[in-house]
């Protein structure tokens, strides 16, 4: 650990502590912002008594549903898009139409063809999370070394063979991009879907917590959330990081 | 052929197709007309109401907070990120307070603004601006930290003063990282001013949106959705022309400082 990081630590730890004197001398409203140490309390209070894990089951169950269905249905879309440049001129003017769309406008949409249950969620992350793993895959396939495709021609390798074995290995860094980008944008949506047409999830957990102020249960709803994503991205970068060596054992068995 | 894309007959045709599809297969099944009515009625309620109805004033509602959204995070991150990205020290500070933050998602900060700011304009805004100054802000630290030494050790030895390094080498040499952060947070804006519409609002199209869902109204629902989509891409369309003048201007001015 630097010195620079260290700083910034103290910084934080610094700001909590200004923070946590304001909020006990009532400089604020402490109805609106309580005390740090009042919200951690409540905070593990929630965690230990089961409720925040149930919540953010809920959440993520959905989360992953709708976002590892975007993959299995987009990956292989893009690649057919990417290999044949008529299925792509064909496709082309229906995603740039829906494209422009912002996710959350599709949920009233979502509501109304699925009602409030967990297909609505699932419908409305499947939805937003399928642009970026699309036009990923498309880009990583088009970039794809075309000596590479010749020579598994020349081999006689059969297609499913060359598309197992050449173009998802050379286009896999930019799926994981495509992957990567759609992560925030999946807990965005499930939050925010929550939030609109719920009864649980940590995103009517946070709401719902405002509405009737239990406001250290909000913030406490929050700083789960916060952590959850910081987790996600850590557990995003692993498996990145063993597909990758997969990725690379492949190229080096290739070569 | 004379550098003109060429039009593409399949796309379009394939689009029509499906457009057709919509509207005889919603006529076909009347029971399904309740979700999903056919194309023709929807352009028939975009047009009713566009004349007439509040639909035009949710529509400015929405367009003038997510203006003022945008253009008060503009400020904000591109101010902020290049005092950030210059002065080490700075970022070092809040180095950590940037990561615990940027893995909430931004929406999350909603139920505060809501508290906070009551159920007003400011709320959305504020919200608005909170959500999309993290790209900006990212991009442009990345940006200045990008710049070449050398270029601002020069401009220092031809004693060039804080301000003028500032708007003649910082500015311009940090300015595809800056645009590229004020290209993401674009949709980011948009998203976040229809999210809290449709969250907490009484008006705005992502309120006027979720209130024609709420009341069964579903070809009023599409139309909505039909005009966010078409000011998401207005808005991206006009993006990109600015971008082109504002690179002309920058290659003009790399061209200056080369010559």
């Amino acid at each position: 650990m630097g010195p620079k990081r260290l700083t910034g630590i103290l910084f934080f730890c610094g700001l909590l502590v200004v923070w946590e004197i304001v909020a006990r001398a009532e400089l604020i409203n402490p109805l609106i912002v309580p005390a740090p140490s009042r919200i951690l309390g409540i905070f593990w209070g929630l965690v230990a008594s089961g409720q925040i894990p149930m919540q953010i089951v809920f959440s993520m169950k959905r989360a992953l549903a709708g976002y590892f269905l975007a993959a299995a249905v987009f990956i292989p879309l893009g690649i057919v898009m990417g290999l044949y440049r008529p299925a792509h001129r064909l496709l082309e003017v229906i995603i740039e139409m829906l494209r422009p769309v912002p996710p959350p406008v599709i949920i009233p949409v979502a509501m109304l063809i699925f009602g409030l249950g967990d297909e609505m969620k699932i419908f409305v992350i499947f939805f937003s999370c399928a642009w970026p793993i699309l036009l990923n895959t498309i880009d990583g396939v088009r970039n794809l070394d075309w000596v590479l495709l010749n020579t598994a021609r020349t081999f006689g390798l059969s297609r499913a063979d060359t598309i197992r074995q050449i173009v998802l290995p050379a286009a896999s860094p930019q799926i994981m991009t495509g992957m990567r980008v759609s992560l925030p944008i999946m807990l965005i949506l499930v939050v925010i879907s929550e939030m609109i047409g719920s009864t649980d999830g940590i995103g009517y957990f946070i709401l719902d917590s405002q509405r009737r102020f239990k406001v250290a249960q909000m913030y406490a709803g929050m700083l789960s959330l916060a952590l959850l994503g910081y987790a996600l991205n850590q557990l995003f970068d692993l498996l990145h990081r063993r597909l990758l060596s997969w990725h690379w054992g492949m190229m080096r068995r290739v070569e | 052929m004379n550098g003109l894309k060429q039009f593409n007959w399949s796309g379009w045709l394939s689009f029509g197709f499906l457009l057709c599809f919509w509207e005889i297969g919603a006529r076909a099944a009347p029971k399904l007309q309740l979700y999903i009515p056919p194309f023709s009625q929807v352009l028939a309620a975009l047009g009713q109401l566009a004349v007439s109805g509040p639909m035009a004033a949710h529509f400015m509602i929405t367009v003038g907070r997510f203006l003022e959204g945008y253009l008060l995070s503009a400020a904000l991150g591109v101010s902020l990120g290049i005092v950030l990205g210059y002065f080490r020290s700075f970022h070092s500070l809040l180095a950590m307070l940037i990561e615990f933050l940027r893995p909430m998602p931004s929406v999350a900060i909603i139920p505060v603004a809501i508290l906070m700011l009551g159920i007003g304009d400011s709320m959305i805004v504020a919200v608005t601006v909170y959500a999309t100054v993290w790209p900006i802000l990212i991009n442009c630290i990345d940006g200045v930290r990008h710049i070449e030494s050398i270029l601002i050790d020069t401009g220092r030895t031809f004693g060039l003063k804080r301000r003028q390094i500032l708007w003649q080498i910082i500015l311009p040499g940090a300015s595809p990282y800056i645009v590229t952060g004020l290209r993401v947070g674009l949709s980011i804006a948009l998203i976040l001013v229809t999210t809290a519409e449709m969250i907490a609002g009484s008006k705005g199209l992502g309120f006027f949106i979720l209130d024609e869902e709420r009341s069964m109204n579903s070809a009023a629902m599409y139309a909505g959705i039909l005009l966010v989509a078409a000011l998401g891409y207005l808005l991206n369309r006009l993006f990109l022309y600015v971008e082109a003048k504002t690179m002309k201007w920058r290659h003009g001015m790399m061209a200056r400082a080369s010559a």
